[in-house]
């Protein structure tokens, strides 16, 4: 099994699946209650004009997040 | 208070129940009041360690105990299912919600590109997206600024026309001493009407963001802009409020409900009075007509663009002192498909933000126009203004502002009445300059005499801001000619006492001192009174710097 990598790392275009979610209290209830959850496919879309944030597709919508907020989650790259 | 159990019950699977079971029984063994929290819920929240629970549980009689119990129970099923509790509930609750997706909806096979895709490849494009926002907002800002115009001076018509005379009529039927007329004419009418007549203005506006907040633009724009507003420590949602600051601030401090963390809601109400509102724009208009005649514009531009730029300071300042971020001031935005609004909620919107402004007008600047007015005629038969308790305060004041070049009586008066509502700053100057000039008294009509006038106007004012509206469209130019700058009587007035550098200095200090009362009252109404007060203060002081540093480098730069 491949190692995890933070969500931030990420390119446009890419795939993973959710590993861990770090993060405490709001945060964290926030990015469960967004979808974001283990085991959940994430999809790279693109990222703001100035670079942060970026747009990600999860459970079928459209979600962005802040590099500093998406370095909290771990993930493992599909090929 | 008991929230009514619900009949459904979601299974979160043996061992996550059985631990529920047991904290249940504990609440019974150790006397645990739970409250007006439902027993199954409180053992689940506790079980997922939610924080806000912990505190709440802790505090209460016998927690500790329940606190202990969850925290082994906790332990206990991370261990085994290798999870942290709120994690693996959420994977049930997910689990769920697709079964019962699965079972009632047929998606529609999805075209892989949809048109918000096509939308967005445009609105957040790497090199579009900045464009893009600044045109939609330019676009916005001419829409209201200036369709809303000639409805602007409907409004004011009436409510100084008509509407006066036949307030004077009425109280023409009952026998009155005559200051009760005075009191409800100059007083009332002329400081109430005098902010009524932006409520066109705030409902254009106010329907133009409705369009964006519901078409799904607004996201897309909190998208765009969040890196820029972080590097004054603000959300990417917070540039709704500081947009909406430029009508009134005080809807634009309830927007900040959108935002999550108090901190980010704080921050962005400190902000958002530094915004030029439309109060504040009559002052400019009336000082850069009187000074700087055709170069006016170029004038008001300057001071928005000061606001922006003394807000960028004051953010990165309280960002890093009194307002650190913290972890709650996440960006976590769902970027929703666009939808065309619907009609009825656009008008909700419109609505609900102009009331709170209507409101502001029936109190505050009712009960400020009321005093202003007394201040202005006590002690009884006063004959001179600045005999007045008014005048006595503000030319105890004005010393204060000696130094930033207009030390007068009036105007430190002015600005005092400004604190009720900075439109009032001009009302008041004009109050105290032209008393002896009257508005001619026009003939007693009746009011059936009046309303073709009115709807007439109305109309009128219909058709030419449809004419502005069609000119934004570059190419297109339907509106006459440009109006022609007269000299008004109170041009002349304040030429007499102010120089181009003090005017200068004077709209400095309008624009950035304490916000108005309706504004201080809503920021203690979400945030406390302390914050109000630091908005005061802050403001002020700065306000007074930022004058002085201009009028002192003006005047040895040469300028007079």
């Amino acid at each position: 099994m491949s190692e995890f990598i933070q969500l931030h790392l990420l390119l446009p275009g890419q795939k993973a699946t959710i590993a861990r979610i770090g993060g405490a209290g709001a945060l964290r209830r926030r990015f469960i209650e967004m979808g974001i959850v283990k085991g959940e496919v994430i999809e790279i879309e693109r990222s703001a004009p100035l670079g942060d944030p970026v747009e990600y597709f999860i459970k079928g919508y459209h979600l962005a997040l802040r590099k500093e907020e998406a370095a909290l989650i771990e993930v493992f790259l599909h090929d | 208070m008991n929230i009514s159990q619900p009949s459904f019950k979601l299974d979160y699977g043996g061992k996550i129940e059985r631990e529920i079971e047991k904290l249940i029984s504990a609440f019974d063994e150790c006397n645990f009041d739970t409250g007006r929290y439902p027993r199954r819920w409180l053992a689940l929240k506790l079980l997922e360690a939610d924080e806000d629970v912990l505190v709440r549980v802790q505090a209460a009689p016998n927690g500790q105990k329940i606190l202990s119990v969850a925290q082994t129970g906790s332990k206990h099923l991370q261990d085994m299912l290798g999870d942290e509790v709120d994690m693996l509930a959420a994977d049930r609750r997910y689990g769920f919600i697709n079964g019962v997706v699965r079972q009632a909806l047929q998606r529609p096979r999805l075209d892989r590109i949809t048109l918000t895709d096509r939308i967005d490849d445009i609105v957040t494009h790497k090199w579009l997206g900045l464009p893009v926002f600044f045109a939609v907002m330019y676009v916005v800002f001419r829409l209201v600024i200036d369709v809303s115009s000639p409805f602007l001076d409907w409004t004011d018509a009436v409510i100084n026309g008509p509407l006066a005379n036949w307030i004077r009529l009425l109280l023409d039927l009952v026998p009155l001493p005559a200051w009760i007329h005075s009191l409800v004419i100059d007083g009332i009418v002329a400081g109430v009407g005098g902010v009524l007549v932006f409520v066109p203005g705030l409902l254009i506006l106010y329907f133009f963001l409705a369009l964006l907040e519901d078409s799904g633009y607004m996201s897309r724009a909190a998208f765009v802009m969040d890196r820029f507003m972080r590097v004054v420590g603000l959300h990417g949602k917070s540039f709704i409020p500081m947009i909406l600051g430029f009508g009134c601030a005080v809807p634009a401090i309830y927007a900040t409900r959108t935002i999550a963390s108090r901190r980010d809601r704080v921050l962005t109400s400190l902000l958002v009075p530094l915004m030029s509102c439309s109060a504040r724009l009559p002052v400019y208009v009336v000082f850069g007509l009187a000074f700087f005649g055709s170069r006016a514009g170029t004038v008001i531009w300057a001071m928005y663009a000061l606001g922006i730029l003394v807000a960028m300071l004051a953010g990165m300042v309280f960002t890093r002192t009194i307002l650190k971020p913290d972890a709650s001031s996440a960006f976590v935005l769902e970027l929703p498909p666009y939808r065309q609004p619907s009609m009825k909620s656009v008008l909700i919107h419109m609505w609900e933000n102009t009331r709170e402004f209507v409101r502001k007008a029936g109190t505050m600047i009712l009960l400020a126009s009321v005093l202003m007015w007394f201040l202005l005629n006590l002690p009884w038969g006063v004959a001179d203004q600045r005999d007045s308790y008014f005048g006595k305060v503000s030319g105890a004041i004005s010393p204060v502002f000696a130094p930033l070049g207009f030390g007068n009586w009036e105007t430190g008066g002015a600005l005092v009445t400004g604190f009720m509502a900075k439109e009032i700053v001009v009302s008041t100057m004009s109050q105290i300059y032209l008393n002896d000039l009257e508005a001619e008294e026009s003939a007693p009509t009746t009011f059936v005499e009046d309303l073709p006038g009115i709807v007439r106007g109305f109309g009128e004012a219909f058709i030419s801001s449809g004419r502005i509206f069609l000119s934004i469209i570059p190419g297109v130019d339907l509106v006459m000619d440009e109006t022609e700058v007269e000299d008004t009587v109170l041009s002349i007035a304040l030429r007499e006492r102010f120089t181009p550098l003090s005017a200068v200095s004077m709209l400095v200090f309008v624009l950035l001192y304490v916000p108005c009362v309706a504004t201080l009252g809503a920021i203690k109404q979400e945030f406390g009174a302390s914050w109000a007060v630091t908005s005061a203060v802050y403001q002020t002081v700065v306000a007074w710097v930022a004058a002085f540093l201009i009028y002192r480098a003006g005047l040895l730069l040469g300028f007079a």
